[in-house]
């Protein structure tokens, strides 16, 4: 590996910028780091070029540990957004700083500065100053500079980001091409989706100072695993859909879709979907369809943008067809659409007018956590409940709704509880949950007043059947809040010999599932104790504590672990409940 | 009005505003300058030139250029520091040196003078351990340069602040990751960013130096031939009703003070020009 890094995790002020990230970039390959800005992704970069410290994991370069090892030391070239061109210097001394720095012969200096001023193609450029150059050269010049050490690793922190669309596109060519000549290995930094798939090799995409996924261009944008990936590479509608062994539906509609073969069968449940704008089809009436009808709709926004058409358009028949996830409120809502012009000449659209929409391709996101339900007495209470700080945050960074709905009502008629349910912790918490999970619903969020969004989420379950699920929720959560992951394994007092040895084995597995599948830096603790007393002890050494708990009885909920659920001193508490025969269940849900 | 028409300016009348810049250049430098000039243009040659080159008056140019040039070149560096500390570090009471740096702009100089001298004294708190070492700071050219210093510090810690602030800290990073050792980086590269700004509070510092009067009167002693500054001499020739040899002397630092500070403005624009064409 080229570069590997391993658990590195970065804090300023007890907040973590960069957290638990482990990459490994292979032999020249070009890896580009995107992510919105304060994503982190410009301090580990620093972090790699050794000009910021991290506070905990490794980073190594060709095999060689360079944690520890100071910026000049480590032979890496870095390139910063505002060229940082030393401007009291010409052209060629700029280039030539590495060298001189080096003690190197004038001759070889010049036969160096020349080759790498041709690389970029600035040749006879050595006598200006920076402040003669324009920009993209300067820029150009700031790469020479950076390769002249032939050092083992380019990084390039937002290279493109203060020049205009044609310079950039032009610069992005010859880096390309540089990078391709010289094999070097590359890290590029961007919140430029765009840039990152004309460039990259592998596209690592952060957020909250997390590495969210991994890989190819095209596979991260045909399927990706998060919302946030889904939604930050290229646009995309996220809608919710009901899945069930026999397929996808849209409220009445079914529907066939790509994806679905990986998520669970079993019980009918909640999931998101992913309908790229370019994979929706357009006509004037639902027969005219060439792919899966979804819904019918009115156009309300027709956009020219040169090679493409855009259209925003607004779902009929809500929620019985599909239900869109939109940035604002659910009557913000709007499927947007592009066509390319054969499309657009075939059927020309006004806004106004009703259009039948398909789907050409559907991608089911294997996301646990589809929509939150907020449960409670009366509807104002739901309300309330719904504006808690944790849900609220939750729900927003997930892109996802928070439903309402009066628990009174529900047990009059009991609709499919879809998504994660919500309640308020209290005396009668544990008996909510309980009906609750055998009305169908999967996960419990019970809430304490005014929690605050956690720094540290224990993982505990009581059962190594819920371990998959339990697991896939927490990773699911871990990716919406900057917390630290802790496995909590608690062995009976008294175990003795292989009473003791499961239970680490468990702790291990539990680690190395956590990482492999979901890419979650997961820490384990160990503790000795009565599982209750355990967890509590645990949950009170700090504060903004959280807890995931799986279980595989419903009783578990009213009974064992009623304490936890009460409002004082009261954590949040997320219970996932798969029924004990989900053994078998191929879950493999991130 | 013929010609291309100017762009709108806020300031409004390009005239006014020249015909004002002139008037008061007129009114408040150049005319007193000229009468100087004059009255110093009514006596012969051979006593003009008996005056400025009389072995007092030599003595005291030498005493009051070198302690002058000895001031601001510490200031440039001792200042220099400051500044650093000051823009780079936060630390409990920055906002306070930050405030008391420029004390000095608001005290009447006698009152640092004589501040000084209790201190410098013999008997004084810092003047005590240093006799002893054989040092002797009031009543003596150290004494001068020690007063200059502490007049021409804010002007030097003003000018470099900002221009520290505009090192970027990128190029210092890229510096360290193309190999640069820390003594290097200031050496090769903070060292010559804020050079400009460098040479221009030495400018500032030095024109000041050069004319003050009243804070070093007190420490100075003014023993004629040793710790005579030449406003000092001045100052006794009007005293003794010798106009006329007054604003000789007068002439003679006006031409070396004219021609020190414009060395240094066409070296600064040299080294403007050298560094950023368009910043």
């Amino acid at each position: 590996m080229s570069i590997a890094l391993d658990q590195v995790t970065k804090r300023y002020q007890d907040q973590p910028v960069v957290n638990d990230v482990s990459i490994e970039v292979g032999e020249g390959e070009f890896f580009v780091l995107l992510g919105p800005s304060g994503s982190g992704k410009s301090t580990l970069l620093r972090a790699i070029a050794g000009l910021t410290g991290i506070d905990h994991g490794r980073i190594s370069l060709h095999g060689r540990d360079v944690t520890h090892v100071r910026a000049r030391d480590r032979g890496v070239g870095l390139v910063f957004q505002n060229y940082a061109l030393f401007r009291h210097m010409t052209v060629a001394d700029n280039i030539e700083f590495a060298l001189r720095v080096r003690r190197m012969k004038r001759a070889d200096r010049v036969a160096r500065r020349k080759e790498l001023l041709k690389l970029v193609a600035l040749e006879g450029l050595d006598e200006r100053l920076p402040g003669q150059l324009s920009g993209g050269q300067q820029q150009r010049v700031a790469v020479a500079r950076a390769l002249a050490h032939k050092p083992q690793v380019l990084l390039l922190d937002e290279p493109f980001g203060a020049l205009d669309a044609k310079i950039r596109e032009e610069l992005r060519r010859t880096i390309r091409s540089v990078q391709r000549e010289l094999g070097i290995t590359t890290v590029l930094v961007t919140h430029d989706q765009e840039e990152a798939f004309a460039l990259a090799d592998t596209i690592g995409v952060m957020n909250h100072g997390r590495l969210l996924e991994v890989g190819h261009p095209h596979d991260l944008y045909a399927q990706p695993a998060t919302r946030f990936v889904a939604t930050f590479l290229g646009a995309a509608n996220l809608l919710l859909a009901r899945q069930s062994a026999d397929g996808i539906r849209f409220g009445a509609t079914p529907v066939n879709a790509e994806g679905a073969e990986r998520i669970h069968a079993g019980r009918e449940h909640e999931v998101v979907a992913v309908l790229r704008p370019e994979e929706v089809e357009l006509a004037a009436a639902r027969e005219q369809l060439s792919s899966n009808f979804i819904a019918r709709g009115a156009v309300e926004e027709v956009a020219f943008t040169g090679a493409l058409e855009r259209l925003r358009v607004r779902l009929l028949d809500e929620p019985s067809a599909a239900q869109l996830l939109g940035s604002g409120s659910a009557a913000e809502a709007r499927v947007e659409v592009t066509r390319t012009q054969p499309e657009r000449r075939a059927l020309p659209l006004r806004s106004g007018m009703q259009v039948a929409l398909g789907a050409r391709r559907l991608h089911v996101l294997p996301t646990p956590i589809s929509s939150f339900l907020a449960c409670a007495p009366t509807e104002s209470e739901a309300e309330v409940l719904a504006r808690e700080p944790l849900l609220e945050s939750l729900s927003t960074r997930m892109k996802t709704r928070v439903a309402l709905r009066a628990i009174d009502a529900l047990a009059v008629a009991p609709v499919p509880i879809a998504g994660v349910a919500a309640i308020a912790a209290g005396d009668n918490a544990a008996t909510t949950v309980e009906w609750l999970l055998e009305h169908g619903a999967a996960e419990v969020l019970v809430l304490p007043r005014q929690a605050p969004s956690p720094t540290r989420v224990y993982i505990h379950w009581t059962d190594e059947a819920v371990r998959r699920a339990t697991l896939a929720v927490s990773a699911s959560l871990l990716r919406h809040v900057s917390a630290e992951a802790v496995y909590l394994g608690i062995v009976p007092e008294g175990a003795q010999g292989t009473g003791r040895a499961a239970p680490m084995r468990q702790l291990l597995d539990a680690r190395s599932e956590a990482q492999t599948v979901h890419n979650l830096e997961m820490r384990t603790e160990l503790a000795i104790g009565e599982t209750v007393t355990e967890i509590t002890r645990n949950l009170s050494a700090g504060t903004a504590q959280m807890l995931v708990l799986g279980i595989t009885d419903i009783r578990q909920a009213g009974t064992a672990y009623r304490s936890l659920l009460a409002a004082q001193p009261g954590w949040p508490v997320l219970i996932v409940y798969r029924p004990a025969e989900s053994r078998i269940r191929p879950e493999i849900a991130a | 009005m013929k010609g291309p028409r100017r762009e709108p300016n806020v300031i409004p009348g390009f005239g006014i505003t020249l015909g004002f810049t002139t008037f008061f250049l007129c009114a408040i430098v150049l005319i007193p300058l000229a009468a100087l000039v004059l009255k110093a243009g009514g006596m012969e040659w051979e006593r003009f030139v008996g005056v400025i080159t009389s072995p007092r008056a030599l003595a005291s140019y030498r005493l009051s250029f070198g302690a002058s040039l000895l001031a601001a070149s510490m200031n440039m560096i001792f200042g220099f520091a400051i500044a650093w500390t000051l823009v780079r570090y936060d630390f409990p009471g920055r906002k306070i040196i930050d405030a008391l740096i420029d004390m000095p702009f608001a005290l009447p100089t006698a009152v640092s003078g004589i501040a000084l001298t209790a201190v410098f004294a013999g008997n004084g708190w810092i003047g005590q351990y240093l006799e002893p070492l054989g040092i002797q700071v009031a009543y003596t050219w150290i004494g001068i340069t020690v007063a200059l210093t502490l007049i021409g510090m804010p002007f030097v810690v003003r000018t470099v602040q900002p221009a520290i602030q505009e090192v970027q800290r990128d190029l210092e990073d890229a510096a360290e990751t193309l190999g640069a050792g820390r003594f290097y980086v200031f050496r090769r590269i903070i060292v010559p960013t804020v050079l400009p700004a460098l040479l221009t509070g030495f400018t500032l510092a030095f024109a000041r130096a050069v004319g003050e009067y009243g804070s070093v009167i007190f420490i100075a002693g003014n023993m004629p031939m040793k710790t005579e500054i030449t406003p000092l001499l001045i100052y006794i020739k009007l005293e003794e009703f010798d106009y006329v040899g007054a604003a000789a002397l007068g002439v003679v630092m006006l031409s070396i003070s004219f021609a020190m500070l414009l060395a240094i403005n066409l070296l600064q624009v040299w080294g403007r020009k050298r560094m950023m064409v368009s910043r």
